[in-house]
């Protein structure tokens, strides 16, 4: 697993 | 926020494996946000005991990745979770 920044999409 | 902050998640919020869309959500009042899968290994880890440093410690581990990298991006996403009602923080 490759560290990307993390992220949060709000729906 | 500093790194010995120990973040957590609040009454009424929580994690949860949304079934139809196959995706990792956190659950907030009146609030849903769909997380990466990064974004879920993070706040996996909001457990209110252990602290932003130990955190990211952690993550460099699990991705073989160096913490100068990691921890701003942690610390960014979870101020930003904060800000968005869906995080606490407390000193240690």
């Amino acid at each position: 697993m490759a560290w990307t920044k993390p992220k949060a999409r709000e729906v | 926020m500093t790194p010995d902050d120990v973040p957590y998640l609040p009454r009424g919020v929580r994690t949860q494996f949304d079934a139809v869309r196959k995706v990792d959500v956190i659950l907030g009042p009146e609030r849903v946000l769909v997380l990466d899968q990064v974004g879920k290994a993070v706040v996996g880890r909001l457990d209110g005991e252990a602290s932003l440093a130990e955190i990211s410690a952690d993550l460099a581990q699990v991705y073989d990745a160096p913490v100068d990298v990691i921890a701003p991006d942690v610390t960014a996403f979870v101020e930003d979770l904060r800000d968005r009602g869906m995080v606490h923080v407390r000193p240690r």
